[in-house]
């Protein structure tokens, strides 16, 4: 086993401690910085899968992010700024009215994980909130709004519309949370809609790449 | 006609009910205890065990706050710095009215109902926030299993005090497992965990008393029914339809019932009808059948969030018992 496909194995099984060792020990043997990130980038795209089939819970995902990140921390003196996130930034909250944070965190940490740079708006943000964000971060391609109540799918719809009308352009909208389907996502205008974080991950980059 | 009481027991027992259980109605849920579980919507407050919970206006619930000034456990391996169990008024006075409503309870028609929210798994997250909670299982596993110790010691002081007061039938307790989708952890993580927590204090009821755990989930924790059942549940409260509730009871009906397949977010919303209730009730009837199953919305209590929508699904309820039954 190369160091570059334990660096792989040991991210995917959110061994936190042992990932920032075996990061230098890959650099060491020569391999290069932005092929190692790839390759936590690609456990976490593992990790999301199994989470999206239910072969892993949440621990497990919370735990793998936290290897990953502990990797990126070596090699982030060795990449060059635009590289750690090339796929630009994400602007991620949760509609204005729900308070709900766990599956946002959770979108936030695989998209992070991904190669996106995570901007975190938090909980019950409003419409303007989103727009104030897209405006003020650069390079924003993602804007990702979640929400669990049925009861914020009209806040959805408003933050969705109030971005799309804003007349920014260069961004996507993913949307997302219990209640929310493909076809309400269709409904309100969203570009893309995931039912769960780890495809919300693949959605994102999908959606930049297209 | 059967009573309430026997109604239900026919039904979980795979006998003869006469109609279906019409939601919570067989069970007399006693909240006035000696200890402050809610805030009003538009404010704050402190629990006992320092938690602050926040419910803003216009939100269909409270919160606990996680941010660095209000999270109680800040590291998990300090635990015992952090975490102190309150004491739990036991006077006469601070019980009465708790002890004047069970008394004015008929027995033989519903379940005296002591209510305890929220469980084991609930307690650690609110001490420490979802993330910590989660990743400290694996991290800090010791410290994990001390502190769930120490909360199940905690809980199983306050059940001695509700059983002395109360002498209740039954217990419905909280402890929410898991997503729409899926369970928090893993069944295997669940077993080592929270298993044994749970067997102690629902063992603990059993043993003085208490005929019916009515365990309060309202997730997808089809994959935890087996521990359920070990642990000595009787009616999972708040099964939603992720769960496939049909093939449940297919699967352990005589062992465990399951109360609920009514989404509370598909019926209880501003702009409900009680169409939509009639039709959601209908399918959830008919679907999972006269045996193991109680037909209800998956909230926690008995009462909707849209004023409303919990009477409307008694009504359809009593009307596809005249139909099925």
């Amino acid at each position: 086993m190369t160091k570059i496909t334990e660096v792989k194995a040991k991210v995917e099984a959110g061994k936190a401690k042992l990932v920032p060792g075996l990061v230098q020990e890959a650099l060491d043997e020569g391999s290069a910085a932005g092929d190692i990130l790839q390759a936590m980038i690609d456990s976490m795209g593992v990790v999301g899968e199994k989470f999206s089939a239910g072969e892993v819970f949440v621990p497990e995902m919370l735990m793998a992010a936290k290897a990953m990140s502990k990797g990126v921390e070596v090699l982030k003196p060795l990449l060059t700024g635009t590289s750690t996130s090339s796929l630009g930034t994400c602007v991620i909250g949760t509609v204005q009215g729900d308070l709900h944070d766990i599956g946002k965190n959770l979108v936030a940490m695989m998209i992070e994980s991904a190669g996106f740079k995570v901007v975190d708006l938090g909980v019950d943000v409003s419409a303007e909130k989103f727009v104030n964000a897209v405006k003020e971060q650069e390079n924003v391609t993602i804007v990702a709004c979640s929400g669990l109540l049925t009861t914020t799918l009209p806040a959805m719809k408003e933050t969705v519309q109030t971005l799309k009308t804003s007349g920014l352009a260069g961004f996507k909208v993913i949307v997302g949370g219990a209640p929310v389907s493909q076809e309400m996502a269709d409904e309100i205008g969203a570009d893309g809609f995931a039912p769960d974080a780890g495809s919300a991950a693949v959605k994102a980059k999908e959606l930049v790449s297209a | 006609m059967l009573t309430k009481k026997q109604n239900l027991m026919e039904t979980i027992k795979g006998g003869n009910p006469d109609r279906f259980v019409n939601q919570y109605e067989f069970m007399d849920i006693i909240l006035e205890v000696p200890v402050q579980l809610m805030c009003p919507p538009g404010s704050e407050f402190k629990n006992s065990w320092g938690i602050t919970f926040r419910w803003p206006e216009g939100q269909l619930g409270q919160f606990p706050v996680h941010d660095d000034e209000h999270k109680v456990l800040k590291d998990i391996t300090e635990w015992r710095k952090y975490v102190k169990a309150p004491v739990i008024d036991n006077s006469d006075e601070a019980w009465a009215a708790a002890v004047a409503h069970a008394n004015s309870i008929d027995r033989n028609e519903q379940f005296v109902t002591a209510f305890v929210a929220p469980g084991v798994f609930e307690m650690c997250h609110h001490l420490m926030s979802m993330e910590d909670a989660l990743m400290a299982l694996y991290e800090e596993p010791e410290a994990m299993h001390e502190l769930i110790d120490y909360l199940t010691e905690a809980e199983l002081n306050y059940a001695k005090i509700l059983i002395d007061r109360l002498h209740p039938d039954a217990l419905f307790h909280h402890d929410d497992w898991g997503s729409q989708k899926s369970s928090f952890i893993s069944p295997a993580m669940f077993e080592e965990f929270y298993l044994p927590a749970y067997k102690k204090i629902y063992g603990f009821y059993k043993a003085n008393g208490v005929e019916l755990i009515v365990h309060h989930s309202d997730s997808y924790a089809a994959n935890l029914v087996p521990y359920m059942i070990e642990m000595g549940i009787d009616i999972w409260q708040g099964v939603m339809t992720t769960n496939n509730t049909p093939e449940l009871i297919k699967k352990y009906g005589g062992q465990i019932s399951f109360m609920g397949d009514i989404d509370s977010g598909v019926v209880d919303f501003p702009e409900w009808t009680p169409e939509i209730v009639a039709k959601e009730v209908e399918r959830a009837c008919k679907n999972c059948g006269k045996l193991y199953f109680i037909p209800n919305l998956t909230q926690g209590l008995n009462f909707s969030s849209f004023p409303g929508v919990y009477d409307s699904a008694t009504e359809a309820i009593d009307k596809m018992s005249k139909e099925m039954f």
